[in-house]
């Protein structure tokens, strides 16, 4: 799998309601050491029930500048959370002629939403 | 679960944290020496354990979900405007991998601690310096090293 596949996919809860987007793949470092950094573990999906994608993070970060650019963004960006991994339940296959169309993320019921904020 | 309800405070994680999209896809790759030697067009994502980074994804590999801890295996660069326009995305064939243990740094730029001629993402580079400019009048004359 690669990021491509993730990002942009549509994201629905089990029953099937859309929820928004993969905007982004939260990555940790906190894995076994691979040279000299950490290999970087997928800890969640940055999911926006507004846009398929993001614009510089302004909704994950507590930029306030330049105005009026970065309120406009994260006006736009409202309501991005991010969900952990362990609560994916299915990821979309490349190629998979079973499920043709567009890429879809299933979440497992009684996912948890957690805020996106990038802290320093 | 509702879009109304209030989001949960993300816990602190131990390590550093990463957005793939905002701190390292498009980025330069620089080699050891800061030369550019590509851009990061993708991540190859594959399950965690001792062979993550051995060898590309195979077709029978199973599929990944939550209950999988997955992590970055290698750095992926390749002909990606075609279907960053059209969809799609390119044949595994087409992309250069770098693997992760090789990243020193990541910035503004994500740094390598190899030589770009190491590298396979660097071989047009290296076939048009061979064979075109090359054998042009003067095209073996190292310009640093002098008349």
């Amino acid at each position: 799998m690669i990021a491509s596949d993730l990002l942009d996919a549509r994201v629905l809860e089990a029953d099937g309601q859309a929820v928004g987007w993969v905007v982004d793949l939260r990555l940790v470092l906190d894995g076994t050491t691979d040279g000299i950094l950490a290999r970087p573990r997928l800890h969640g999906l940055v999911v926006s029930p507004r846009t398929r994608t993001s614009f510089l993070g302004f909704e994950r970060s507590d930029v306030r500048s330049p105005w009026p650019i970065a309120p406009l963004l994260r006006r736009w960006h409202r309501g991005t959370f991010l969900v952990h991994w362990p609560d994916v339940a299915r990821v979309p296959e490349p190629d998979d002629a079973d499920h043709p169309g567009p890429a879809v993320v299933v979440l497992r019921p009684g996912y948890l939403r957690y805020d996106a904020t990038l802290h320093r | 679960m509702t879009g109304a309800a209030p989001l949960l405070p993300e816990p602190r994680q131990p390590g550093r944290v990463l957005d793939a999209r905002l701190h390292l896809l498009d980025r330069q790759v620089l080699d050891v020496d800061s030369v550019p030697v590509g851009t990061l067009d993708d991540l190859e994502l594959g399950p965690s354990g001792p062979g993550a980074a051995a060898g590309s994804p195979r077709a029978d590999d199973p599929p990944l979900d939550g209950t999988t801890t997955v992590v970055v295996t290698a750095l992926l660069s390749g002909p990606v405007l075609g279907t960053r326009v059209f969809g799609g995305r390119p044949p595994a064939s087409r992309w250069h991998r770098v693997l992760w243990r090789h990243v020193t740094d990541v910035g503004t730029a994500v740094r390598l601690a190899n030589r770009g001629d190491d590298l396979d993402l660097t071989w047009t580079e290296r076939w048009v310096r061979d064979h075109v400019v090359g054998r042009l009048p003067g095209g073996r004359h190292d310009p640093d090293a002098g008349p």
